[in-house]
């Protein structure tokens, strides 16, 4: 009888995994593998099938909806440009894990001045970020890698005042070739209140990826709207595996991998019927170009009567070896710029300005940014952040 | 999902001490598990004084 046993299960289970050390309880677990193979194997099939099929046409990984503007937003100076006067002191405790705290003195002309304190903590799988400002708003940030593929992210704006406090969780699932992310914003979890997002991004060729948006806007449990946004993107081919340029050359050193120029177009229809179409390039190692362009279609409201506007907006950033430099052009007739110098690795200055040649306004931002450390230099050498002497 | 009002006005309260608690306390724990985690480990002074 044992014989029997032992003789069946190794021969039907060709699909099994390989196997670990033998115990008592092996021929039952493959008597049990064995007993779901007929459903779960054809499933498996079609979708391994389907995976080859979709390797085979080359598609890639097309990133997550959230970033489809990024490389816009690292040129264009919405994100960067201040006004008034700046001071940002780090304290860097710790390089591996990044351990941070940060005071941030802002003096911006009919604000007053402001202070932020800020604590970062960053780990091989976890990123924590916490900060406070005058007011007594604290700022929070989680973000969890559980896996390459799966990152949980929570954001938080807590307001002592009731009421107005945000609270934002996210997941994001970066499959082979499609992005899922799932966030929802101030779910009541009793009744299902709240802003729920949810996005999918799919690459259609290796060069093409559609994707769509769909918020739903609960702010009772009885009103639901549904409102959905479209994207495309369509990048310059994907560059050729790295591993020719990686090999030594005779003279032992690594060959510099050869400048492949890329670019991406990126088009998106939004919920409300504007069309935002942006194009960014990389002319070479250190030079970023992005254009934008947005359309403002507004119906009168109160807001104010029915517009029917465009922005265009064209951006370049030059990396130096010790400094930054944004330039950036609008069909608004609004010109900017934003220089960050290093002097050193523990100083940078900042100066940026924005002059509006249709209005005749203007404005402008100084700072320094200084980045201290608490490890003397033998720490810092052990840590692997200074070259030894 | 029906639930009595009784049980909404307790969650709605304990949601708000929980608010409170993280609100008061994100701070401090991340401080924490930084100054825990950190490699090499500062002493606490070193935390507090700037641009040393």
């Amino acid at each position: 009888m044992a014989d029997k046993s032992f003789a069946a299960t190794p021969a039907a289970s060709p699909a099994a995994a390989p196997t670990p050390a033998p115990s008592a309880f092996t021929p039952y677990l493959d008597a049990v593998a064995n007993l779901f193979h007929p459903v779960a194997g054809p499933v498996m099939n079609t979708y391994a099938g389907f995976h080859g099929w979709k390797e085979s046409m080359g598609l890639v990984q097309p990133g997550t909806v959230e970033n489809l503007t990024r490389e816009i937003q690292q040129v264009h100076l919405a994100n960067w440009l201040f006004e008034g006067a700046r001071a940002d002191v780090a304290k860097v405790v710790s390089a591996n894990p990044a351990f941070q705290l940060t005071h941030s003195f802002q003096l911006t002309p009919g604000a007053g001045g402001r202070y932020n304190f800020g604590a970062i903590f960053a780990n091989a799988n976890s990123f924590l970020q916490g900060g406070i400002d005058g007011q007594g708003t604290v700022t929070m940030r989680a973000n969890q890698t559980w896996s390459p593929s799966d990152v949980t992210k929570l954001q938080g704006q807590l307001v002592s005042e009731a009421g107005r406090s945000m609270i934002q969780i996210e997941h994001d699932h970066l499959g082979p070739h499609y992005s899922i992310n799932v966030k929802s914003m101030n779910p009541g979890l009793l009744d299902g209140t709240g802003i729920h997002i949810a996005s999918f991004f799919h690459s259609i060729t290796p060069r093409l990826s559609l994707g769509l948006e769909t918020v739903f806007q609960r702010p009772q449990p009885s009103i639901l709207e549904t409102a959905t946004s479209y994207f495309a993107k369509l990048t310059s081919l994907p560059t050729a595996a790295p591993s020719a340029a990686a090999a030594l050359s005779p003279a032992g050193q690594p060959t510099p991998a050869p400048f492949v120029p890329a670019w991406t177009a990126t088009a998106q229809l939004q919920a409300t019927g504007n069309l935002q179409a942006t194009y960014w390039q990389k002319l070479s190692d250190k030079v970023d170009v992005a254009l934008d362009f947005q359309t403002v279609f507004q119906p009168a409201s109160m807001l104010g009567p029915a517009k029917r506007e465009a922005v265009t907006t064209l951006g370049a950033k030059y990396d130096f070896r010790m400094a930054t430099f944004r330039g950036q052009v609008d069909s608004n007739w609004k010109v900017g710029m934003l220089l960050e110098q290093r002097f050193t690795p523990a100083f940078a200055f900042l100066v940026g300005g924005e002059i509006d040649h249709a209005k005749n306004t203007s404005k402008f931002g100084v700072g320094i940014m200084i980045e201290s450390s608490t490890m003397t230099q033998e720490e810092m050498i052990a840590a692997g952040m200074l070259q030894p002497v | 999902m029906p639930f009595s009002d009784e049980t909404k006005d307790r969650f709605n309260a304990a949601m708000g001490v929980l608010k409170t608690i993280v609100t008061v306390g994100w701070i401090p724990a991340v401080i924490y598990i930084g100054y825990r985690n950190s490699y090499p480990q500062p002493s606490l002074i070193k935390l507090i004084t700037p641009l040393a």
